[in-house]
């Protein structure tokens, strides 16, 4: 814990340090890398402004919708596959085959199926997220040990007590390092949506800023987002972390 | 008068299209309190007959009867069980995996704890009660199973190979041990084992399996005094016995 925050402390220090000196001794043109302290000062800004609040919103919005949306959807796909394994032999091939096609190539056949707005915003964020999703909850059914559920039998468990007592709890770390990553190929999704086509969202508006120059907004835009994810998949490794604690020996034991 | 009654049990598999007979008329009766081992080779069916007396899984022909009662269904308030791996649940305590039988009957949380408290210690883990799995040895592990096993209070104990993934110092330990135990709660114990060392110095009666289709070739009443001490081992009577078996599982069947 400590060599990581370490790590990160000397990635923080050397980033910020290096753009502090770039400005300071006239390293990269002015116009291209403005003071951090400016930058911070715009982000500042930002925070007391109602028209970007409501575009962090709305991009918010849309990332959760997708993801509450592609959630359970791909957990449940992932469960009956994994459940049903004759099922597996013929879909999980074409999951793999989904999976290594970059998505992005995509997305103007979404905007020309449901438009440029929301639903194609959010159906883009949910494509994203749920095969990575499906593909962990799949892995999570089939590590169970099936001697742990012949064990659970012999003790008279019922089959809901199997399930919530053996299943639930075994599949948990995947199920959260799938949601984990399905999270932030949400966002991905999302932001590249808005970032292509869109009136609205913190995607377009860094890409309008980049577009035009506006290099203090666009750093302090970015600035914002990475802190937003950082902050967001920190919080559910964390989860994850706490509830792997109990694993290390799950396949060995 | 017998615990286990089973009777002309066959067990058919279906593997591609060819049909697989795993056992064969396999008979035979166990005596409540006994230590009895059945040996035999690999792959000969051990495992299916222990899954049919554990209730897991049907008979094609036959039956398997515990105190008469046909066994179609885990009767976990008769039969315990050990597998040889101690699947033990990874995000659970000892003493939790332990109590998890009970837990699943939703007994009383403080009548639990008192009990399998006890039963830690029985099997020597009172001071490891509150360690997970992955803190525990292989050996300690496989003693939260027995304890485990025995939560129920059942009067038979199956045993599927509980010592075959330790190495041999432990498991001499763990079977020693495992005597005392069950002189200790007077339980039935039905051991899968295909070592015939452990076989004769911990049972009462070994039963002889043949290579697949498994069925009963043979039944050695075992009658060195208890308890018995690990020196009997290197004994000439011991041999004899190991000698016999060892013909009876390599001579070939008709």
């Amino acid at each position: 814990m400590g060599a990581a925050l370490a790590g990160h402390l000397i990635f923080a220090a050397l980033l910020f340090g290096g753009w502090e000196l770039a400005v300071r001794f006239a390293l990269v043109d002015a116009s291209l890398l403005p003071p951090l302290p400016q930058v911070c000062a715009i982000l500042w800004g930002f925070l007391h402004d109602g028209a970007f609040i409501g575009d962090l919103e709305l991009t918010a919005t849309e990332v959760a919708v997708a993801f509450l949306i592609a959630a359970p959807l791909a957990i449940s796909s992932g469960f009956l596959l994994g459940e049903r394994l004759h099922l597996a032999a013929t879909f999980n091939p074409v999951v793999h085959l989904v999976l290594a096609v970059p998505q992005s190539i995509f997305l103007p056949v979404f905007i020309l199926a449901f438009g440029i707005g929301f639903l194609e915003k959010v159906l883009f964020g949910i494509t994203h997220a749920y095969f990575i999703i499906l593909v962990n909850s799949f892995a999570a059914v089939t590590s169970i040990p099936p001697a742990l559920v012949a064990a659970a039998r012999v003790f008279g468990a019922t089959r809901v007590q199997v399930y919530t007592r053996i299943y639930l709890p075994a599949m948990l770390p995947l199920i959260l390092t799938g949601l984990r990553l399905g999270m932030i190929l949400c966002i991905i999704g999302v932001l590249l949506a808005e970032m292509y086509a869109s009136r609205r969202g913190i995607g377009r508006l860094i890409f309008g800023w980049g577009e035009s120059y506006q290099i203090p907004e666009l750093l302090a835009g970015i600035l914002l987002v990475s802190i937003l994810t950082i902050i967001v998949n920190e919080a559910m490794r964390l989860l994850e972390l706490r509830v792997a604690r109990f694993y290390r020996s799950a396949a060995g034991s | 008068m017998p615990i286990i009654e089973v009777t002309g049990l066959a067990k058919d598999f279906r593997s591609g299209g060819a049909v697989v007979h795993a056992l064969r008329d396999v008979t035979f009766s166990v005596d409540e309190g006994r230590f009895v081992t059945l040996v035999g080779p690999s792959g000969c069916g051990k495992s299916t007959l222990l899954a049919i007396m554990a209730g897991l899984t049907s008979a094609t022909r036959g039956e398997a009867r515990i105190e008469g009662t046909p066994i179609t269904a885990p009767l976990p308030d008769k039969i315990g069980m050990v597998f040889q791996d101690p699947t033990l649940l990874p995000w659970k305590s000892a003493l939790a995996n332990v109590e998890f039988p009970l837990a699943l009957r939703h007994v009383d949380a403080t009548a639990r704890r008192k009990r399998c408290t006890q039963l830690l210690d029985l099997v020597g883990l009172s001071e490891f009660a509150d360690h997970y799995p992955h803190e525990l040895s292989g050996g300690m592990r496989q003693r939260v199973a027995i304890a485990r096993g025995l939560a129920q209070d059942p009067r038979l104990i199956l045993m599927d190979e509980p010592f075959a993934a330790l190495d041999e110092q432990i498991r001499t330990r763990m079977g020693h041990d495992l005597l005392e135990i069950w002189e200790r709660t007077g339980k039935t114990i039905f051991f899968i084992t295909h070592s015939l060392t452990e076989a004769i110095y911990l049972s009462d009666t070994v039963l002889v399996m043949s290579a697949r289709p498994g069925s009963i070739i043979g039944t050695l009443t075992i009658d060195f005094p208890r308890p018995r001490d690990l020196d009997i081992i290197g004994s000439e009577s011991f041999g004899r016995i190991r000698n016999r078996i060892w013909h009876l599982i390599s001579e070939p069947q008709k």
